[in-house]
C-alpha cells in the first residue's frame, strides 16, 4: 500500500518534469540573479560609480591603444627582466664569492683539521654543501628582484590589461590571455609561473599554461645562454658587433621558446586536450595603489621562499650525486661519470652535443643553475687537463675566457654551442618545477607529458640543426 | 660512427616520422583503424542497423537490402549475416523485400537512439569538445553504455528532453517529446519563428551552419524565399542561405501575434558609446560558462556599454554592473541585448 503511494509520486514527479520541460532549471536560476539585481539596484546606494570613468578610463585608453598598448607592454616587461638579470649579478656575485670562495675552504679545512676522511668531506662539502650554495647564490638574488616587480605590478591592476591585449594571439593557440602573465612569471621561475596559472580558471587552459610553462627561458638558462652566446656567438662576427650577436642571440632563443609555447599550446588543444571544459572570461579590475611593503613581504616569502626551499630540497642528493659519480670507479680506472659518458657520447654526437652535457643535464635535473659548473668540472675530468677543483667538485671560472679555453679543448664547436642553447630552451623542466606540476595537476600523466615533451622536442630540433649544419659546412 | 653520414641520419629520422603519422595521425592512423575494425562487431552492427531502420521509419521512407548497405558502412557479408540473425530474434521482418522493424526491434532502437542523443547532450553541457564531434562521438558511445549507465547519466544530465540539435530524446519507457515546427524553406515570407532543431548530418552542411553562427532557440523572420535563396533576419543580424542547407533547420512558427521588438542584436554588435540592456543568453551557451556569465551579472535586465575596443580586436571589454569584463566574440554573440 505504501509502495503503491511512493510509484504513484515518483510517476507524477516524472510526468510533471516533463511538461515543465528543458528551459525550467535556466529560467529559474536565472530570474533568481535578476531578482538579486533588483535589490541591490535598490537598497545599495554607490558613490564611485562616477570615478571610474576619470583616471582609470584614462588609463586604460592608453594601456590598450593600438599605438601605446603593445610599446608599453615590452618597455615594462622588457625593463622588469632587464633589472632582474643585470642587477642579480652584484648580489649573486657577493653570495658567490661568500659561499663558494670563502666559506666552502673554511668547511675544508675544518674537515682536514677534525681528520674526516676524505670521502665524507668529499661527499658533504663538495658535494652536497656545494650545490646547495651554487642554488642559492644563483637563484635567490634574481628571484627576490623579479618577483616583488612582478608582484607590484599584479597588484597595480597592470597585468590584466597585458592578457586583455593579448588574449586574441592566445585565442588561436586555443590558450586563454591570461597565459602571458604566466608565461612572463616563467621568465623569472617556471615552477613559480606554474603555481600562477591559479588565475586562469577554465581547466583546459590552465593545463596548457602548465605544461607550456617551460618554453619560458627561466633565471636559472639566461646565464647559461648568455655565457655560451658570448664565448661563442660572439666570437663569430668582427669584436665590435660580438656583444649585440650574442645578446641577438639570445633574445632569439627567448623569442623561440615563445613561438614553441604557442606551437605547443596549438596542438594540445587540438589534440590531448580537445575535451577538457573551456571557458573564458577576464575581469579587469580597477587600478589601485599598491601596497609596497606588504606586498614585498608576501612576494618573497610566498614566492621566493617556497621555491628555493623546494630547489635547495632537490639541489643537495644532486650535488652528492654527482660528487658520487664522479668519485666512485666501476672495474678498472674508470669513474661511473667517465663511463656514462663514453656510453653517451656516440647519442649525443647525433645531436651534435656530446656525452658531457648529456651526463650534466641528466645529474643537473633539479637546478639548470648547476649546469655549467657540472659541465666544466666533467669535461676537465675527462680530457684530463688541467684546472678545475678536483673530481666532483664544481667549478666556474671568472674569466670567460678561460671558460671557452676549457670548453674547447673538450671538442666544442660552433655547432656545440648553438644546440646547447636550444637543448637548454628545449628539456625536461627542472625537478622543482616537475614537483610543482604535479602538486597543481594532482595527475601523473600530465606531469608526464609536462616533463618528457619539452625533451623530446629538444632531440628532434638538436638532431636537425645537428644534421643540416654537418650537411652544409 | 663509421657508417654515420648526416643523410643517414635524416632519412632514417624521416621515415621514423613517416611511420609514426602513418600510425598515429588521427581518424586515418592505422592504429586507430586497426583498435576500431577490433570493436567493430556482430553487436555494433545489428544496433547500426536498427538505429537505420528507424530513422528510416520514422521518415516514412520505405528501405530494402540494398539501400542499407548502401548507407552503412560496414562489409556487405557482415551485415547480410546481421540481419538474418535479427530476422531469427524476432527484431526485424521483411515484406516483400522493404524491412521492417518488430516491435521489440523498435524497442531496441529507439534505447539506442536514447543513449546517442543522451550522450550528445552529455558532450554539451559537461565537456568543452567542440559541436562538431559531438556526432561521431555518440555514435561510438552508443554501443557500448549499457542500461543502468544510460539511466545514471539521464539522471545526473536531470532527465533532458531535448539533446543539443533540438532531437527529442526518448525516455526509458520509449516516450518522445514531438519537434514543434516545419524546415524553414516551406516558411512564407514575412513569417516569425524559433529555431527548434538543427540537423548534424549530412556533416558538410552542418559544418556550414556552424560556421554562420546560427543558434538553437534564436528567433527569426523570413524576408526573402524563393529557389536560390532564403534570407532571414535574427538578432540583428542578416543570413542569406541555399535551399538546401536552410532545409536543415527546424522553426517553430510563433503563432500568437509576438511583436518581434525591434533593436533586439548580439551583444557583439554593440558600437562603442552606445548602450543596452541584456535580455539574455543564448541557450547555445551552456553548463560552466553560462553559470559564469550570469555570475558575473550577465543577467536580465542589466545594463551593458563598451568599456574598452582591444588593440587587435578580440576581445573586447563590456562594463556592466560597475565592473569591466572582458568577452571574446563569439560569447559575446550569445548574449542578446535591446539598444537603448
Amino acid at each position: 500500500m505504501k509502495d503503491n503511494n511512493i510509484d504513484h509520486i515518483i510517476e507524477l514527479s516524472n510526468e510533471l518534469r516533463w511538461q515543465i520541460g528543458d528551459e525550467f532549471h535556466d529560467n529559474l536560476t536565472e530570474s533568481i540573479y535578476a531578482d538579486a539585481a533588483e535589490i541591490v539596484k535598490d537598497s545599495v546606494k554607490t558613490q564611485d560609480g562616477e570615478k571610474r570613468f576619470r583616471l582609470d578610463a584614462k588609463i586604460d585608453k592608453i594601456v590598450t591603444s593600438k599605438t601605446w598598448g603593445f610599446p608599453i607592454m615590452f618597455l615594462i616587461l622588457g625593463t622588469v627582466l632587464w633589472l632582474t638579470i643585470v642587477g642579480a649579478n652584484y648580489p649573486s656575485s657577493l653570495l658567490a664569492s661568500l659561499l663558494l670562495d670563502t666559506v666552502h675552504p673554511i668547511l675544508r679545512s675544518g674537515a682536514d683539521s677534525v681528520q674526516m676522511p676524505w670521502w665524507l668531506s668529499g661527499f658533504l662539502i663538495d658535494g652536497v654543501y656545494l650545490a646547495v650554495a651554487w642554488v642559492i647564490a644563483v637563484m635567490l638574488p634574481p628571484m627576490a628582484i623579479f618577483f616583488p616587480m612582478f608582484t607590484l605590478l599584479e597588484d597595480f591592476g597592470y597585468l590584466p590589461r597585458v592578457a586583455f591585449n593579448l588574449d586574441s594571439l592566445f585565442n588561436k593557440s586555443g590558450a586563454h590571455g591570461k597565459q602571458a602573465l604566466t608565461m612572463s612569471m616563467g621568465f623569472g621561475c617556471n615552477a613559480a609561473g606554474v603555481v600562477a596559472t591559479r588565475i586562469i580558471d577554465s581547466p583546459r587552459e590552465r593545463l596548457i599554461a602548465i605544461i607550456t610553462n617551460n618554453f619560458s627561458l627561466c633565471n636559472g638558462r639566461w646565464p647559461t645562454q648568455i655565457l655560451i652566446a658570448t664565448i661563442f656567438i660572439g666570437a663569430v662576427v668582427p669584436k665590435s658587433l660580438s656583444s649585440f650577436a650574442s645578446l641577438l642571440a639570445v633574445i632569439g632563443i627567448a623569442v623561440l621558446g615563445m613561438a614553441f609555447m604557442f606551437g605547443v599550446s596549438w596542438a594540445l588543444s587540438k589534440t590531448v586536450l580537445r575535451g577538457e571544459v573551456s571557458t573564458f572570461n577576464l575581469e579587469l579590475p580597477p587600478y589601485r595603489p599598491p601596497r609596497f611593503w606588504k606586498t614585498i613581504y608576501t612576494s618573497l616569502i610566498d614566492r621566493t621562499a617556497i621555491v628555493l626551499w623546494r630547489a635547495i630540497v632537490f639541489a643537495a642528493p644532486a650535488g652528492a650525486v654527482i660528487w658520487l659519480i664522479s668519485n666512485i670507479h666501476v672495474g678498472g680506472d674508470e669513474t661511473i661519470a667517465a663511463w656514462l659518458i663514453n656510453g653517451m657520447d656516440g647519442f649525443g654526437f647525433l645531436l651534435g652535443l656530446n656525452g658531457v652535457i648529456l651526463l650534466a643535464y641528466i645529474v643537473a635535473i633539479p637546478a639548470n643553475e648547476i649546469v655549467i659548473p657540472t659541465i666544466l668540472m666533467l669535461t676537465v675530468m675527462v680530457t684530463g687537463i688541467g684546472g678545475g677543483a678536483g673530481a666532483g667538485v664544481m667549478f666556474e671560472l671568472d674569466s670567460i675566457n678561460a671558460t671557452g679555453d676549457i670548453l674547447k679543448a673538450g671538442g666544442w664547436t660552433l655547432l656545440t654551442a648553438i644546440n646547447l642553447m636550444l637543448f637548454s630552451l628545449l628539456h625536461n623542466p627542472c625537478s622543482t618545477t616537475i614537483y610543482t606540476i604535479y602538486k597543481e595537476t594532482n595527475s601523473v600523466k600530465w606531469t608526464t607529458v609536462a616533463s618528457v615533451m619539452p625533451v623530446i622536442l629538444g632531440f628532434v630540433v638538436t638532431f636537425l640543426v645537428a644534421q643540416i649544419w654537418r650537411l652544409i659546412f | 660512427m663509421e657508417t654515420y653520414s648526416p643523410i643517414f641520419a635524416l632519412v632514417i629520422f624521416f621515415i621514423a616520422v613517416a611511420l609514426l603519422y602513418v600510425l598515429f595521425r588521427p581518424v586515418k592512423g592505422w592504429f586507430w583503424i586497426i583498435k576500431k575494425a577490433f570493436h567493430t562487431n556482430e553487436k555494433v552492427i545489428i544496433e547500426d542497423v536498427l538505429k537505420q531502420l528507424y530513422h528510416f521509419e520514422t521518415s516514412k521512407n520505405k528501405v530494402d537490402m540494398k539501400t542499407l548497405v548502401q548507407v552503412l558502412d560496414f562489409k556487405h557479408a557482415d551485415i547480410v549475416e546481421a540481419i538474418k540473425k535479427m530476422t531469427i530474434n524476432d527484431l526485424i521482418y521483411s515484406e516483400s523485400d522493404v524491412l521492417k522493424l518488430t516491435e521489440e526491434g523498435r524497442d531496441y532502437a529507439l534505447r539506442i537512439v536514447r543513449v546517442h542523443r543522451l550522450w550528445e547532450r552529455y558532450l554539451a553541457d559537461k565537456t568543452g569538445i567542440h559541436k562538431k564531434e559531438w556526432h561521431d562521438r555518440a555514435e561510438s558511445m552508443e554501443h557500448r553504455l549499457s542500461h543502468d549507465e544510460a539511466e545514471e547519466l539521464a539522471a545526473h544530465l536531470g532527465h533532458p528532453k531535448f539533446d543539443p540539435h533540438g532531437d527529442p530524446i526518448p525516455t526509458k519507457t520509449g516516450k518522445m517529446a514531438s519537434v514543434h515546427g516545419v524546415e524553414l524553406p516551406l516558411l512564407p515570407i514575412g513569417s516569425v519563428g524559433k529555431i527548434t532543431h538543427i540537423e548534424d548530418e549530412p556533416e558538410v552542411i552542418y559544418k556550414q551552419i556552424l560556421a554562420e553562427h546560427i543558434y538553437m532557440g534564436s528567433m527569426l523572420k523570413v524576408i526573402e524565399n524563393n529557389a536560390t535563396r532564403i534570407v532571414f533576419e535574427s538578432e540583428g543580424e542578416v543570413f542569406k542561405l541555399a535551399p538546401i542547407v536552410a532545409a536543415n533547420l527546424t522553426v517553430a512558427l510563433i503563432e500568437k501575434e509576438v511583436v518581434l521588438e525591434d533593436n533586439v542584436a548580439r551583444l557583439s554588435s554593440l558600437k562603442i558609446n552606445e548602450t543596452a540592456k541584456i535580455l539574455g543568453i543564448s541557450r547555445e551557451n551552456r553548463g560552466e560558462s553560462r553559470r559564469r556569465l550570469l555570475d558575473l551579472g550577465f543577467v536580465k535586465g542589466s545594463s551593458v556599454s563598451i568599456d574598452l575596443l582591444n588593440p587587435l580586436g578580440n576581445p573586447n571589454a563590456y562594463l556592466i554592473k560597475g565592473t569591466s569584463i572582458a568577452l571574446r566574440k563569439d560569447q559575446a554573440s550569445k548574449i542578446l541585448i535591446k539598444k537603448d
